[in-house]
């Protein structure tokens, strides 16, 4: 062991000091590399965490809830809460019933923020109808000023967090006006709360009022959204509560849906799905990068000291020695590059966590970094540098103790070189072919992505060496000409050592390749986006409300003068039976004739006939799919999917493939008659409107935001 | 017993379809203390030769007898660890490791062989005073002259008291001043170390330092003849050139 160290300290370290700034290099891939991959880590963690405590705190003690299986938007009748609350083992169930709505005064500047991750509005609020009573035995809410709701159930009072309050220059005592599908309603702020526990839903921007309050303003009546459960046993184990959640289940049948309620952050993790997988793609090309820049230094190294080599050899160092000397010298390397690599991972964790503040438009835990994660990481960046350094190692150990006796030093040409070219075809043939056959489901070949581009470039690498001497004479006419008797000369140096060049070319071509892939995609992610944004806003004027509007506005739309047609649509959010589950996406409704009055649609295949896609549409039975769900999916037109309707499960077969990247593209689009039939509902949440030609679009505005802009 | 044998030692090497034969069926025989010098044309054979009395390479046919041990049967660790222990080897071009001192070079093999240098502190100091760099000791490669760095390396060489110390080209790539003192240094571990070596030169002035010198001329022992320490340095030379020129005119 003392020997082992005294070589590290004379030899090692002395050989990292004369070449500190190529050892420099290469551990700033191995920083790099290792500090990406534990702050991704990290800032994912932290937001599961963070979105997980969030619906933990505001759903308070209940231990359950229960909301409608079928994502129905009228709920499901509310004497389901009198049936749970009779039942034994539960002490407590607090109805629910949802409103998002908008502040009256607010309704006519309320624009769609279109952003990749869906749509938004900033003005909306978040309206819950509670029972006081019952509520408060659930969730803490901390009054800061006034008193809560009182008893009366009908009361038009309202108790809203003192931050949206003051935003919205809302007082105590004062009036909140709201927009509601009868016109605006006034509630009177009885108490304000502050913006902790329930407080935090909708990101602050939430009040609560009494539930027949809700029920009668929203035409909800008789209906709830969710009840939440408090049981007997304060502490039930997990065994209990499985138990009572099978039983309620049981009793309330498949339109309900019993649920743990932190169970609803995971729906908002999937969100962040995207965002996670691009960052996951870039800290692999990082680490592959890091690895590059080592084994490249480690491999001028060896070059450069072969007569030293040859010298230990000469004087009784083992091959052995030899390898673990440039093992060791990688070795120092990874460990302190690594450790670096922590550190600095942990700064940009803090700095991806803001940026997934700012995407999820809510505070984060303060990131706090496991040590295990930290050993990981560092691990994973040791095993890197020395895998990377270990065919440099491996070829320091084969020098033969004769270099040392050779007036020049001389670079041999390892089998790699020499033979490579081979396992270089054989790789470029095996990652061409996967990349384009593309065989594997979106999962596995998400997993295997990398490791294909890895191979591909591998490969790609492996094949200089072996063509280098074809280019070369192919271009030296080229050179001659451009540079007489040097470019001939140069041109030839070119061969000269084949590594060298493999590695220069190698590199060349990743940061070559890198730029073309990030342009081509950025291009091509913005020119669908653009297509998709003029087709998603393809009229001139876009009428959207917070709450849903009776789809007989949009034929009062389209009698103003100047409007020559009108396309109503709906959102509304459905289950999806997938293979491997079931899969909530959005399904966007209209009625294809009129729809193609105002826009146009954007097929993935240029070639689909809009015609007959239409009347596919019209005969019911069908939907357009995204080009991310076929993509993720495989679906093709012709294809049949399941979605859960209000009568189970129901097969439509796909039409076309559209380009659509609203809710990150997990979207199909459905013809309106089928969103009445199968789904019961009939209004609309967007009205596009389509202007005569010559006549003025700010015009046709005004005149709508005057007749329906306060409704 | 003699140190070093030598039996009907042949090298062929292949290049492309031909058979080289570098070394055609050489014997002798170096006794313990004794300073050889061997000289020949280039491609005569004395580098491969080198090669095989050190253990770097092993002949085609024939033994080589270190001590005890057949260098000729020895696999490529058993090889490196008889030259880590039983030789000791002086290049041309001095390969000290740049990063070290004078002082960490010459304890380098210990260092590559485990030992630790402190236990050797008395055997560093003569050798030390005997290569007359103790002031030099704690200066690094480039703060040395050509001849204080092959000094370095001699000492490197005496440092773990090999059986045999093998010399290619020591003077090279060194003046003639600094030639000399190498070749001084090689005769005097001779007389004081009773160290055993063996110099490769194309130089009869660096050869005149040995008390036999041998002849190669392609791949064999051509001429065998000593020399007397008490005959001048300059009749040596003049006897080691008359050899060459009888040899060239046959």
């Amino acid at each position: 062991m003392i020997a082992l160290l005294r070589q590290i300290r004379l030899l090692t370290l002395r050989s990292i000091r004369a070449r500190f700034l190529r050892f420099a290099l290469s551990a700033f891939g191995i920083v790099l590399g290792v500090a990406g991959m534990l702050a991704i880590g990290v800032t994912n963690q932290t937001a599961l965490d963070s979105i997980t405590r969030l619906f933990e705190n505001t759903s308070g003690r209940a231990k359950l809830s229960i909301s409608s299986a079928t994502q129905d938007v009228n709920g499901f009748p509310e004497q389901v809460q009198r049936t749970v609350g009779n039942l034994p083992g539960i002490s407590a169930a607090a109805p629910t019933v949802r409103a998002l709505t908008a502040q009256a005064d607010e309704a006519a500047s309320d624009q769609l923020d279109l952003g990749l991750f869906g749509m938004s509005s900033s003005d909306n609020v978040q309206i819950y109808g509670i029972d006081p009573a019952i509520d408060r035995q659930l969730r803490d809410y901390t009054l800061t000023a006034g008193t809560f709701l009182g008893d009366n159930p009908t009361a038009r009072e309202v108790v809203l967090v003192e931050n949206y309050a003051a935003d919205k220059d809302l007082t105590l005592g004062g009036w909140f006006s709201i927009l509601t599908p009868n016109g605006v309603e006034s509630l009177k702020i009885v108490g304000l709360m502050a913006r902790e526990g329930p407080g935090q839903t909708n990101n602050g921007a939430f009040g609560v009022i009494p539930v027949a309050t809700a029920q009668e303003l929203f035409n909800r009546q008789g209906q709830l959204d969710q009840v939440d459960i408090l049981t007997t046993n304060p502490n039930p184990s997990t065994d209990e509560l499985d138990a009572l959640k099978a039983s309620l289940q049981a009793r309330l049948g498949k339109d309900l849906s019993v649920t743990y309620p932190s169970g609803q952050g995971e729906r908002m993790t999937q969100m962040l799905q995207n965002y996670q997988i691009g960052l996951n793609f870039m800290s692999g090309i990082a680490l592959f990068v890091g690895a590059f820049l080592i084994y490249n230094a480690f491999a001028m190294t060896v070059v450069e000291r072969t007569r030293e080599f040859g010298m230990l050899r000469t004087i009784g160092m083992t091959r052995g020695q030899v390898t673990g000397l440039i093992l060791l010298e990688a070795g120092t390397l990874g460990v302190f590059g690594s450790l670096a690599g922590v550190g600095a991972g942990m700064l940009l964790a803090r700095g991806l966590t803001r940026l997934m503040e700012t995407i999820l438009n809510s505070p984060l835990n303060t990131v706090e970094v496991p040590f295990n994660d930290m050993l990981t990481s560092w691990s994973i960046g040791l095993a890197v540098t020395l895998l990377a350094a270990g065919v440099p190692a491996f070829q320091a150990g084969r020098i033969s103790p004769m270099e040392a006796l050779r007036a020049r030093g001389k670079s041999g040409e390892g089998w790699l070189i020499r033979r490579g070219w081979m396992l270089g075809l054989v790789l470029l043939a095996a990652s061409t072919i996967l990349l384009i056959a593309n065989p594997f489901p979106y999962d596995v070949q998400f997993r295997s992505g990398s490791l294909t581009v890895f191979g591909l470039f591998s490969g790609a690498t492996l094949l200089i060496p072996g063509t280098v001497s074809g280019w070369e004479r192919l271009t030296r006419p080229l050179m001659k000409v451009l540079y007489g008797a040097s470019g001939s000369l140069g041109s030839r140096n070119v061969q000269r050592s084949r590594q060298r060049t493999t590695l220069t070319v190698a590199a060349l071509m990743v940061g070559v390749a890198m730029v073309i892939m990030t342009r081509g995609m950025t291009e091509s992610f913005a020119g669908d986006l653009r297509d998709w944004i003029a087709a998603y806003i393809g009229g001139d004027i876009y009428a959207s409300s917070s709450i849903p509007m009776r789809s007989d506005v949009g034929r009062r739309i389209a009698a103003v003068p100047g409007v020559q047609a009108v396309a109503a649509i709906r959102y509304l959010e459905v289950d999806w039976q997938t293979a491997s589950g079931v899969e909530s996406i959005n399904l966007m409704a209209y009625d294809p004739v009129e729809y193609t009055r105002v826009t146009r649609f954007v097929f993935s295949d240029p070639e689909t006939d809009p015609a007959s896609v239409v009347r596919r549409l019209q005969a019911g039975g069908a939907v357009l799919v995204s080009s991310v769900l076929s993509e993720k999916y495989g679906l093709k037109p012709g294809d049949t999917v399941y979605l859960r309707t209000r009568s189970g499960f129901h097969a439509f077969e796909v039409a076309a493939v559209v380009v659509d990247f609203y809710n990150q593209g997990l979207v199909m689009q459905g013809s309106w008659n089928d969103m009445r039939r199968y789904f019961r509902i009939n209004d609309a949440s967007t009205f596009l409107v389509k202007v005569k030609t010559g006549e003025s679009i700010a015009a046709v505005q005004e005149i709508i935001d005057t007749l329906y802009g306060k409704r | 017993m003699p140190v070093l044998e030598a039996n009907l030692v042949k090298k062929h090497y292949k290049l492309g379809q031909h058979t080289v034969e570098a070394l055609a069926g050489v014997n002798f025989k170096v006794e313990k203390g004794e300073f050889v010098a061997i000289m020949g044309p280039s491609g005569s054979g004395k580098s491969t030769l080198l090669h095989l009395l050190g253990g770097l390479d092993t002949p085609t046919e024939g033994e080589i007898t270190l001590g005890e041990k057949q260098l000729s049967k020895m696999n490529e660790y058993q090889a490196t660890l008889a030259r880590r222990h039983n030789v000791g080897f002086v290049f041309q071009f001095f390969n000290l490791l740049p990063t070290l001192t004078a002082e960490e070079n010459i304890l380098l093999p210990l260092i590559i062989d485990g030992k630790d240098p402190k236990r050797y502190k008395e055997r560093l100091e003569s050798i030390l005073n005997i290569v007359n760099l103790a002031d030099r000791r704690h200066h690094k490669p480039d703060q040395l002259s050509g001849g204080q760095q092959q000094r370095v390396a001699v000492a490197r060489a005496l440092i773990t008291q090999p059986a045999i110390l093998l010399a290619d080209e020591p003077t090279g790539n060194l003046d003639t001043k600094s030639g000399t003192a190498i070749m001084e240094l090689l005769q005097r571990s001779c007389r004081e170390l009773e160290q055993t070596v063996i110099v490769v030169t194309h130089d009869p002035r660096a050869a005149a330092y040995a008390q036999r010198v041998i002849f190669l001329r392609d791949g064999l022992v051509v001429r065998e003849f000593p020399i007397s320490e008490s005959t001048p340095l300059a009749e040596r030379m003049s006897a080691i050139l008359a050899v060459m020129r009888e040899l060239e005119a046959e």
